[in-house]
């Protein structure tokens, strides 16, 4: 995605002067639409996570491949990689926010919001993780944005002692309401086995990161306790000693199919030394991982 | 105190459990592995990812509590699901994940086999139905989709099997896994010629049919240090989860049957003989010689529930799931019998027994202005029991049954075992061990080393304290409702086909 510049045509209203001082919040209006317009809100991609907040009327908007009406209380949330619009370049009549951050670096592998966040390097990365595996887009019934955006308006107006450091709380504070929304609606239908299963598949797309039990529960929506306790109960396995079972059974496998080193295969597998995972395979089979290339050679 | 130990490796998770001689249970543990669905109709498991949960499971529960209680292992017996089946090369690698039960992809092959005059014959030898899930089905569409692999494959064999070949390096199925392969002859306990020869393979593709009492001995040696046993400990094949809970559930002879609903149902009786359905309506699979488990399985279990739970169960408040389905069951169970007049098929999986139609689909019937949304909680609770009895009725053509013993998530709570006992009017049981087929398992082993004399014997020691009777005004109240039900199945054939098109279309 590099290359994408922020949007600003599809707002023709002025940046806030006030923004000037706070250049990752690249924009924040309010759009008060009175006449259907043509020719105006075509689907385009850009920089940055935009969002939508709808306050009146209602809009026939398409994320991807996704399109549905979006009504007041709802929230479009925008990442740079995908492509958000009216099918046929129309805006309807109504209200809404938008609300455009522009991270240091932001695509579908990273997130780094800026020096500006108060929230930690790895939730910056777990965040980003979980835009890129978001498929849903419109947030519906999503109540608890407007008020913070109406705060940033109200700070921004008046300027008052410690506003920079509130609009940036502020900031952050919608970002950490808006994964916890993100991960809830994902799982809420769920029964947990069904969240078990999709959580299971990103661990397996990527069995090199080293993943924490912290980043698992808050992909599925769960405070660690909660779900420590739910996985226990599921799977019969700890977390992290459910991880370590899919890890060594993909090395077992790349050891009997393909002539990778043992050491390639340990980290290729996440663990952190060849040793390390030397010694978690002894455990586990009973044999260690030369001794059991060797078996199946035989 | 001197202990035998069972391996039940079933669809989600396996348990393995310790009990003591007289059948008393000493201890469990799980460990869970998922299900891949990489595209639809496929739902595959890795078989090493099994192997080292069962490793997992096995070596906890013998660190944790049977080494602490100074117990001595004296026997390990096997059960698992049935259908499953992979592929390994001459080294014993597998080349593929297994296909697990649930698996579909063999429909067209499954389809054309029924269709012709050697599906008859080889349902009549084998005693499967010939269906998507059975191995014989599922390596035919090897042999066509997939000439590289087949072409590879040393041999064919069941999870329960890697397991084994794993653990002692001999590849062997038990009679009664194999009852359940489609390729078995379960008259003469041999390969069947004619189905191995439609799935275009010989016999020593196949694992050694043996009895489900054979033992190895051949433990090898890192797994005796790994998990501490005694290097000679027998292992017993055993045999399938469908036979060994039936066993479990204390049925082994004629009168009484077992009702499972978990995520899927079966309703099963025990006998010395199979049961002939013209229409191969019935499985007949083997727990030992002269001991047949016969019945009809369905895709309406529990799983319609969860269905409805997350469809209507959520929406409104923003409950937790688990917590939104107990409310649901609660409306359900303050709505009288029959749902007022509220009717649902079940059939949002398609079905299996007894309608045998992959094109059936779910159907709410009757709706009215005054129906809300606990009438249809009652409706899909009654639906996923009338789908029961309808099996039940079938069974009854050809076995009389006088009690019924559940078991299954759903089938074992109080509201459904009750349910099911008005709507088939007898007493229903519910066994005090849950694990049934972990049960069955081990009475199969004690009475192998011979803790009980007789298989009978063992049946007899099975336990159920909880018991249901029959309401006679819900259960006739039943009847009225149940003859629309069997009616509407049937006169919907058509219009189920033409659905199914139009869906499939989509």
């Amino acid at each position: 995605m590099n290359g994408l510049k922020p949007n600003d045509k599809l707002i023709p209203n002025t940046r806030l002067k006030e923004l000037a001082e706070f250049p990752h919040l690249f924009e924040l209006t309010t759009q008060k639409n009175t006449l259907v317009r043509l020719d105006n809100f075509g689907k385009n991609q850009a920089a940055g996570l935009r969002l939508f907040c709808v306050t009146e009327g209602r809009f026939d908007w398409q994320i991807d491949n996704q399109r549905q009406w979006v009504y007041p209380g709802d929230v479009a949330l925008v990442c740079p990689w995908q492509w958000f619009g009216n099918p046929k370049d129309m805006l309807e009549i109504g209200t809404f926010h938008v609300l455009t951050i522009l991270p240091d670096r932001f695509d579908e592998h990273a997130l780094t919001l800026g020096p500006w966040s108060g929230i930690s390097e790895s939730e910056q990365r777990l965040m980003g993780r979980i835009l890129a595996l978001n498929s849903q887009g419109i947030l519906n019934d999503f109540r608890e944005v407007q008020p913070i955006i109406q705060q940033l308006f109200r700070e921004l107006g008046q300027l008052e002692f410690g506003y920079k450091t509130r609009v940036n709380q502020l900031l952050d504070e919608l970002l950490i309401t808006l994964m916890r929304k993100l991960t809830r609606q994902q799982n809420q239908r769920r029964d947990f086995p069904q969240v078990f299963q999709k959580l299971e598949q990103l661990l397996r797309e990527d069995l090199e990161h080293p993943w924490t039990v912290e980043e698992m529960s808050a992909i599925v929506g769960l405070g660690s306790t909660a779900f420590t306790e739910k996985v226990k109960a599921f799977s019969g396995f700890s977390p992290l000693n459910y991880l370590i079972n899919i890890r060594i059974s993909e090395a077992i496998k790349l050891m009997k199919s393909t002539n990778k080193s043992l050491t390639d295969i340990a980290l290729e597998m996440g663990f952190y030394s060849s040793q390390h995972f030397s010694t978690t395979f002894k455990k586990l089979t009973g044999y260690t991982p030369g001794q059991y290339r060797k078996r199946v050679e035989e | 105190m001197d202990c035998i130990i069972t391996i039940d490796i079933g669809t989600t998770a396996v348990k393995v459990s310790a009990f003591g001689m007289k059948s008393q249970l000493l201890g469990i543990r799980k460990g869970g592995y998922p299900t891949f669905h990489p595209k639809p109709e496929h739902s595959e498991q890795d078989p090493e990812q099994v192997f080292l949960t069962v490793l997992y499971a096995l070596k906890n529960l013998l660190n944790d509590e049977i080494r602490t209680a100074k117990h001595r292992v004296t026997a390990i017996g096997f059960t698992a699901s049935m259908h499953s089946v992979l592929a390994v090369s001459r080294q014993g690698v597998p080349l593929s994940n297994a296909m697990i039960w649930a698996d579909n992809r063999a429909q067209r092959e499954a389809t054309e086999l029924k269709q012709s005059a050697l599906g008859k014959i080889i349902y009549d030898a084998t005693g499967t139905p010939i269906h998507p899930m059975s191995p014989l089905a599922k390596i035919a569409w090897w042999a066509r989709h997939d000439p590289s692999l087949f072409g590879r494959a040393h041999k064919f064999i069941s999870i329960k099997e890697y397991v084994l070949f794993q653990l002692t390096g001999e590849y062997l199925i038990d009679h009664s896994m194999a009852s359940s392969t489609g390729l078995f002859n379960i008259h003469r306990l041999a390969w069947e010629p004619q189905a191995l020869a439609f799935a275009g393979i010989n016999t020593d593709q196949l694992s050694e049919p043996v009895s489900v009492f054979h033992q190895s001995t051949q433990l090898k040696k890192q797994y005796v240090q790994l998990l501490g046993l005694a290097a000679n400990t027998p292992l017993m094949v055993g045999g399938n989860d469908g036979c060994l809970a039936t066993f479990g559930a204390g049925v082994i002879e004629e009168g009484a049957a077992t009702l499972t609903i978990g995520s899927s149902g079966a309703m099963r009786v025990a006998g010395k003989r199979i049961l002939q359905d013209d229409q191969q309506r019935f499985f007949n699979y083997l727990l030992t010689e002269g001991h047949y488990i016969s019945g009809g399985p369905t895709n309406s279990g529990g799983v319609v529930f969860e269905w409805f739970s997350q469809q209507f169960g959520t929406s409104s408040n923003h409950l937790e799931y688990e917590i939104a389905t107990e409310h649901l069951l609660k409306e359900a169970e303050n709505v009288q019998a029959g749902a007022e007049g509220l009717l649902f098929l079940p059939y949002i999986l398609g079905e299996r027994a007894p309608l045998w139609n992959a094109n059936a689909r779910g159907v709410y019937f009757g709706v009215n202005i005054n129906h809300e949304r606990r009438h249809f909680a009652r409706a899909t609770v009654e639906g996923i029991a009338f789908e029961m009895y309808s099996i039940g009725k079938l069974l009854q053509k050809y076995r009389s049954i006088d009690t019924i013993y559940v078991n299954g998530a759903y089938a074992s709570m109080p509201f459904w075992a009750q349910l099911l006992s008005d709507v088939f009017g007898k007493t229903v049981y519910i066994n005090d061990n849950h694990n049934s087929a972990s049960l069955g398992a081990a009475l199969l082993v004690l009475t192998n080393i011979g803790a009980y004399g007789s298989l009978t014997e063992a049946a007899k020691t099975v336990t159920s304290h909880e018991t249901y009777y029959p309401n006679t005004v819900a259960h006739s109240g039943y009847a009225p409702l149940f003859d629309i039900f069997e009616r509407l199945s049937h006169k919907l054939t058509d219009e189920f086909d033409a659905i199914a098109a139009l869906q499939e279309k989509n």
